[in-house]
């Protein structure tokens, strides 16, 4: 009950941001807005139209929104972070603030849906050996995402301090941490993708 | 955790459907409580016991490892 109203009294807030935001004719972040709603919501959108009723939201939707919820919301806090990083250092001179603060919320947006299906339907049919491939494919992402910022850094610093054009953070930084970056996300999917997948067709079957 | 739920469910006549709306849970969760792939709360247990007319014992059976 709790966790229904805290979803009605989102797309309230939502909505009263939509209309602040057109009025303001900020079109790109009304987008957004309502992409968000529209996310968020979709389950209760979906039992609206399909059955004419709200759906039951008992202890396990509750443990699964909780759990996508938290982890929207530090993605969310890293997401920022980088976004402010680049900000910065001016890597979006020619685009609109409100496209990318716009994008950024559409982002967070789908992270929430991944996470929510995550909690909902990839982690129970997820076998030892793919949950394991996950968690190996998620650090490797971070670690390499990290590696990165690092070596952007450890190259300037080097270049400054020595002199010279430093080669080995350079490739880091623009070939092999992003190539491992890669291929870490599209192991992520496709271990999502396919759990994702049994889960559904286990449900249809039972 | 084993589960009897769908042995009980079978003797009562009732579908997942039906058993749901009794408890006030999803249909989803029906199914992910009957292939042990979710533990329920205490409270959920009893809810689905009573509905079946058993004993929470009779209905979740806990493995001796996970004791």
């Amino acid at each position: 009950m709790k966790t229904r109203w805290i979803l009605i009294a989102y797309a309230a807030i939502s909505l009263l941001a939509l209309m602040l935001m057109l009025s303001r004719e900020n079109l790109y972040v009304a987008i957004a807005l309502v992409a968000g709603i529209l996310l968020l919501g979709h389950r209760e959108l979906w039992s609206l139209v399909r059955y004419g009723r709200m759906p039951v939201i008992d202890e396990r939707v509750q443990n699964n929104l909780t759990g996508a919820m938290r982890l929207t919301g530090v993605f969310f806090f890293i997401a920022s972070i980088v976004l402010i990083m680049l900000l910065r250092f001016n890597v979006f001179k020619n685009t609109p603030t409100e496209l990318i603060i716009s994008g950024q919320l559409v982002i967070v947006g789908f992270v929430y849906l991944l996470g929510y299906y995550y909690y909902d339907r990839v982690r129970p049919d997820l076998g030892e050996r793919a949950a394991r491939w996950l968690k190996i494919c998620l650090i490797t992402a971070g670690l390499s995402l990290s590696t990165i910022a690092l070596a952007i850094v450890l190259h300037n610093l080097v270049s400054s301090w020595f002199g010279f054009e430093d080669a080995f953070f350079f490739i880091l930084a623009l070939l092999v941490a992003p190539a491992a970056l890669v291929i870490s996300l599209l192991g992520c999917l496709a271990i999502y993708i396919k759990g994702l997948w049994a889960s559904f067709s286990n449900v249809e079957q039972s | 955790m084993k589960t009897r739920m769908k042995e009980y469910r079978a003797r009562l006549g009732l579908t997942q459907e039906k058993l749901a709306e009794i408890v006030g849970v999803r249909r989803e969760t029906i199914i992910f409580l009957e292939q042990g792939k979710y533990n329920p709360s205490l409270k959920l247990a009893y809810g689905i016991a009573r509905a079946l007319g058993a004993s929470i014992e009779d209905v979740f059976i806990l493995e001796d490892e996970q004791v």
